[in-house]
């Protein structure tokens, strides 16, 4: 499937992919990085996401590069953003520019990556495999964001949202034993099923296979072993590819 | 302003309007409701009839009175005459294109053939027929994985020689009557439960010709019970070479197709 760029008809659907060319994932992300570094910007724990305040400038990138959702609190020139914990590690571990505390007023400094890797994993049980699928899609600059109103994982863009719809819903799975992540894909009805939906809505199922090549989770360090399988599983019609080749 | 066009990233305001496409697949959402119309594709019915003679130990028809196109693309040729599959066999009876007897030339009707689909020298199964059927009516031509259509085919093909053709080619030496052994020992090498290939498949094509088939345009699996896991998908690719392979599903009399393709997401910019 084509990317679909938004847009009321085909001009403004070519200037949308014009604007997302002019100014790419990646070059947002580095100015969200740089300006996060710079403010010494810290977040805080509050049981399963990161909460932290920012500055206007923040905010504005934060959401060009679609990390979190903005808490509406009122309170003058402070804004309230909120992280999921996949989110929150990314900007921590791999792009090294959010410090997280354990609470906001904490004497104590920061939490180190891998105290934040065991709080994260106590917290969610599957974590280690959902960072490895959200971090391998946002390291080739995909934009990835929940995939729960679809009945899947997580749902990709190549730009953002308001710009482009996705083009992929992503069900993460185990390499080694499939389906014992989140139970997915262990029947054909499944299959039907979530094939179906996605392609209802111009979607591709795309499945990530996260392979842990024999590592534990126990210590941070193993993450740079997992590896990461793509396969995406579509329907195919015979009374419509008689002639194309396939 | 530049900042109008974002807007919030919130789910809510953004995922919305993914939802107002057009179904692409709506189509068949009518389908099941009507099975004459689009459910099963429309066979020809034919006149003129070929006569082919059943044998019990191969599990194969030999054709003895060819009339009609279709032997073109049906039929794995050995020593000058055609064999048909089970499946083979079964589709041109329904279709009234093929007369059937047995070795005493007493004619073999339908209902024997549903009775007999199951049992294991036909190396078929009744799903298997119904993707073979499927796909048949729809013009594709299908042969067994790795079945040589001809014995020439194999020599022009460096695949099938590397495959099974070794042992094929050794048989061709002596092959005179031993033929039909010779097809009958291919049927009885195949383990029920292997995990192989079913089909190759070939688009619709006029130019096809069983001595230089070509590599077939992709392979097909039945799912038989399960579906089938990642490591046995693994598995099964390897056998492809490199060909594409569908995975086909029959329920009760519905039969679907999927891929289940290795991709690589492109780093963007």
């Amino acid at each position: 499937m084509a990317p679909r760029w938004k847009g009321k008809d085909a001009k403004s659907k070519k200037e949308a992919e014009a604007e997302a060319l002019k100014e790419p994932m990646s070059k947002i992300i580095s100015q969200l990085q740089s300006s996060l570094v710079q403010s010494n910007t810290c977040g805080f724990l509050s049981d399963n996401c990161v909460h932290l305040t920012v500055q206007a400038e923040q905010l504005d990138l934060l959401d060009k590069a679609c990390f979190g959702r903005p808490v509406r609190i009122v309170e003058k020139d402070m804004y309230w953003f909120q992280l999921t914990v996949e989110e929150a590690f990314y900007l921590c571990y791999s792009l090294k520019c959010l410090k997280i505390k354990i609470n906001v007023g904490a004497d104590t400094g920061p939490l180190n990556d891998e105290e934040l890797w065991h709080y994260f994993r106590s917290k969610k049980e599957t974590f280690p495999y959902f960072y490895k699928a959200y971090s391998h899609l946002r390291m080739k600059n995909w934009v990835v964001r929940s995939g729960a109103q679809y009945g899947v994982d997580l749902i990709v863009y190549r730009h953002h949202p308001a710009r482009v719809h996705s083009e992929y819903g992503v069900l993460v799975l185990s390499h080694d034993k499939d389906g014992d992540l989140n139970g997915r894909l262990r029947v054909w009805s499944d299959v039907h099923c979530t094939t179906r939906l996605l392609g209802g809505v111009a979607k591709t199922l795309l499945v990530l296979y996260v392979n842990k090549n024999g590592n534990n989770d126990e210590s941070l360090l193993c993450l740079t072993n997992y590896t990461v399988e793509e396969r995406t599983i579509s329907r195919w019609s015979p009374e419509q590819c008689r002639e194309r080749s396939i | 302003m530049e900042g109008n066009k974002w807007g919030y990233s919130s789910n809510e305001d953004t995922s919305n309007d993914d939802d107002d496409v057009n179904l692409p697949n709506a189509s068949d959402e009518e389908e099941d409701l009507h099975f004459t119309s689009h459910s099963l594709p429309k066979s020809q019915f034919r006149n003129i009839k070929s006569k082919a003679r059943w044998n019990e130990e191969m599990g194969m028809a030999e054709v003895i009175e060819k009339n009609g196109k279709m032997w073109v693309s049906t039929g794995i040729v050995r020593s000058g005459k055609i064999y048909t599959s089970f499946e083979e066999t079964l589709y041109f009876m329904e279709l009234g294109a093929l007369h059937l007897v047995d070795s005493e030339n007493r004619s073999i009707s339908i209902i024997e053939m549903y009775e007999k689909v199951s049992s294991r020298m036909t190396g078929c199964c009744w799903e298997l027929f119904e993707a073979y059927r499927h796909l048949k009516s729809l013009g594709y031509i299908i042969g067994r994985h790795n079945f040589a259509w001809s014995l020439k085919s194999i020599r022009s093909s460096q695949k099938q020689v590397a495959l099974e053709g070794t042992e094929e080619s050794k048989q061709i030496v002596d092959m005179g009557s031993k033929v039909e052994h010779s097809i009958s020992k291919l049927f009885g090498e195949l383990k029920i439960n292997e995990l192989k290939p079913d089909f190759d498949i070939y688009l619709p094509d006029s130019r096809f010709r069983k001595s230089s088939p070509g590599d077939p345009n992709f392979l097909l699996y039945l799912s038989r019970g399960h579906l089938p896991s990642r490591a046995e998908i693994e598995t099964l690719e390897k056998q492809c070479e490199g060909i594409p392979l569908k995975i086909c599903l029959v329920t009760e009399g519905r039969v679907s197709f999927f891929s289940f393709d290795k991709v690589e997401l492109p780093a963007l910019p």
